[in-house]
């Protein structure tokens, strides 16, 4: 074989070349230098590709992809929209175009007539909505929002639900904005709901203090420093968070409760989708719907919990998250735990001392045996492979 | 539509508390793809939810694989297998069956990737690699390690590929396909699809030269 067989080298690499072919391209790189030399940095490319690793899904997806469907198979708020052909997308930015044209030239033309008019019958434009990801790409012929203008202030929007909450020290009426690093307060008598830009609501119950941090295409993030709120997100997993004194709690696309205590404590409930609380310097807790978790300040995320837990499986939890209950405590949390308590169990794991550990596991393995791969060994070696495998199982029983 | 005829459950029964235990729905654990046939697929089509979840467990780890390995970001990842799975279950009735269902498949996820860097580019980085070391060959690191920072650069390295090469190599590693299927869910020709994985095969080689050592150590 004369021809280089470059364009052939990849499929020579994979073997999808026929047994005749291949043996062409073998014989001309014991010949052809240059094609040799190619052929060992497709193989490198090759090799390197195959250290990739599988990743599994994580075990929230199903939840969310569920809760989006739900949504689509309601009864549409908005209407079908224009969808336009590709090829008809040219003419439609062209249409466009010359309609804006005409618009703005009637206007310059015809203001003599109009100055003497008050200036509201000059149409503003409406202000520019603050970006969001949307979970699916914009359809056709839907022009996705603009980017925000420097010198714009990104904000939400805040209906009053009852009482009198303040903005920024002020009353609002029946709704105002809540701007980047303003406060939205409500007392005894006030309750408040915000909207997270396109992605949900946040209601506020009375006596709370929440704060806006930030609000970007890539994270809207609140900072709840007493009391408490009700959060429903129907977003893509970690666009949505909330921090705590002693916690952030981050939305995997769900609906949840998070109060926080006057010592910044908190508990957080979640009552649909998945939450990850994170602290500083402990490793994250996932929790799940129908789950509970309880952080302290300094301590950060205790372990989560269900909320049919038995009392007496509960208070030990307490004692062993946030009062040194140490290993008495650790005996009544494996003594009392149900099946569904192989949560708790699961994130104790990689929070008990390594001498405990495999009674964590031995009773864990009890109630749910960990799948095919998992090993008690990997386990008690916190292999992060395994946990997580052994957490994508249990989510059956969770 | 008969029980009988449909049969989508798996049922497994779990030992442990309470003696036998129960019956239990867990579509996860036992999934696999052979049990996807024409019949989940029929139910699929007929909006039948419990099958819409067969779908998933059989599939979802595939399609997040290539997500995660094409938008190198976790949270980026699972969006885009939400899309996929979303753009699945809503035009699933559109699937006739004269195509590989896996082909139909493959093409709304390289759909969703190719449409997901052109949209987010125009606001966030997307794709943007996590910063390589450049010190695997030289560290003298348990074998464990040094395959998960070398995996950990071949990522950061394949993030920085064109996306239509990014595409190419994930598609051929992950699913193994062959030219021919590959050009079907590209949408280009078999000549396209081995121009795409030369080139981008040399570039990642190219990129990551320094690595050869550290790979083909101990061989």
């Amino acid at each position: 074989m004369k021809q280089h067989v470059g364009p052939q080298l990849t499929a020579y690499c994979y073997g999808e070349l026929a047994p005749e072919e291949a043996r062409q391209v073998g014989e001309h790189l014991l010949a052809c230098q240059r094609c040799r030399q190619e052929y060992e940095e497709v193989k490198l490319g090759v090799d390197l590709t195959a250290q990739l690793p599988a990743r599994p899904a994580p075990p929230s997806l199903w939840g969310q992809v569920e809760a989006r469907l739900e949504e689509t198979a309601a009864p549409a708020r908005r209407g079908p929209g224009l969808r336009f052909a590709p090829g008809w997308r040219p003419l439609a930015a062209l249409a466009a175009a010359l309609a804006l044209l005409f618009v703005g030239a009637f206007w310059y033309f015809s203001r003599p007539e109009r100055a003497a008019r008050p200036p509201e019958v000059v149409r503003q434009p409406a202000p520019p909505p603050v970006l969001s990801p949307s979970p699916s790409p914009p359809d056709a012929g839907r022009t996705p929002s603009p980017p925000r203008r420097p010198g714009t202030r990104a904000s939400f929007e805040v209906a009053r639900l009852d009482g009198s909450p303040k903005v920024a020290d002020s009353p609002i009426g029946a709704t105002g904005r809540l701007g980047v690093g303003e406060w939205l307060e409500t007392d005894a008598a006030s309750r408040a709901q915000i909207q997270v830009a396109d992605l949900g609501h946040v209601e506020v119950a009375p006596n709370s203090r929440i704060r806006l941090v930030t609000t970007r295409a890539t994270e809207h993030r609140l900072s709840l420093a007493r009391g408490r709120v009700e959060a429903q997100i129907l977003a893509p997993p970690r666009l949505f968070i909330v921090e705590t004194p002693s916690a952030i709690a981050v939305d995997l696309g769900c609906a949840y409760t998070l109060e926080v205590d006057e010592s910044g404590g908190s508990v957080l409930h979640v009552t649909s989708g998945y939450v990850e609380l994170e602290g500083r310097g402990r490793q994250s807790s996932y929790v799940p719907a129908g789950a509970l978790c309880a952080t302290r300040p300094g301590v950060g995320p205790g372990t989560p919990y269900f909320e049919d837990a038995t009392g007496a499986f509960r208070a030990a939890l307490g004692q062993f998250d946030f009062a040194r209950g140490g290993a008495r405590a650790l005996d009544t949390v494996l003594a009392a735990a149900r099946r569904r308590d192989t949560l708790t169990l699961w994130h104790l794991l990689e929070r008990v001392d390594a001498g405990e550990r495999g009674r964590v596991y031995d009773r864990l393995a009890e109630l749910f045996g960990p799948p095919d791969g998992v090993t008690r060994e990997g386990v008690l070696g916190l292999d992060p492979g395994m946990l997580e495998r052994y957490r994508q199982h249990l989510r059956w029983v969770w | 539509m008969e029980e009988n005829e449909r049969q989508l459950r798996l049922t497994v029964a779990f030992e442990g508390e309470g003696g036998g235990g129960g019956v239990v729905t867990e579509p996860g654990a036992l999934m696999s793809e052979q049990a996807i046939d024409g019949r989940v697929i029929k139910a699929c089509q007929e909006g039948d939810r419990e099958a819409f979840r067969l779908l998933f467990e059989a599939y979802q780890d595939r399609a997040y694989s290539i997500a995660y390995h094409f938008s190198g970001d976790e949270a980026m990842a699972k969006d885009m297998t939400q899309q996929v799975f979303l753009k699945l279950f809503t035009s699933i009735r559109q699937f006739r069956h004269d195509a590989e269902f896996t082909t139909w498949l493959y093409r709304l996820v390289v759909n969703v990737c190719l449409d997901e860097h052109r949209r987010r580019r125009r606001f966030v980085p997307f794709g943007e690699a996590p910063e390589r070391s450049h010190g695997v060959a030289r560290r003298p690191v348990e074998e464990h390690y040094r395959r998960r920072e070398l995996a950990g650069e071949v990522q950061a390295a394949i993030a920085e590929l064109k996306p239509k090469l990014r595409i190419a190599i994930l598609l051929k590693y992950f699913e193994e396909l062959s030219y021919d299927e590959m050009a079907q869910v590209l949408g280009c020709s078999p000549g396209t699809v081995a121009s795409r994985l030369n080139r981008g095969h040399r570039m990642l080689a190219e990129k990551l030269a320094h690595l050869r050592g550290a790979l083909y150590a101990g061989e």
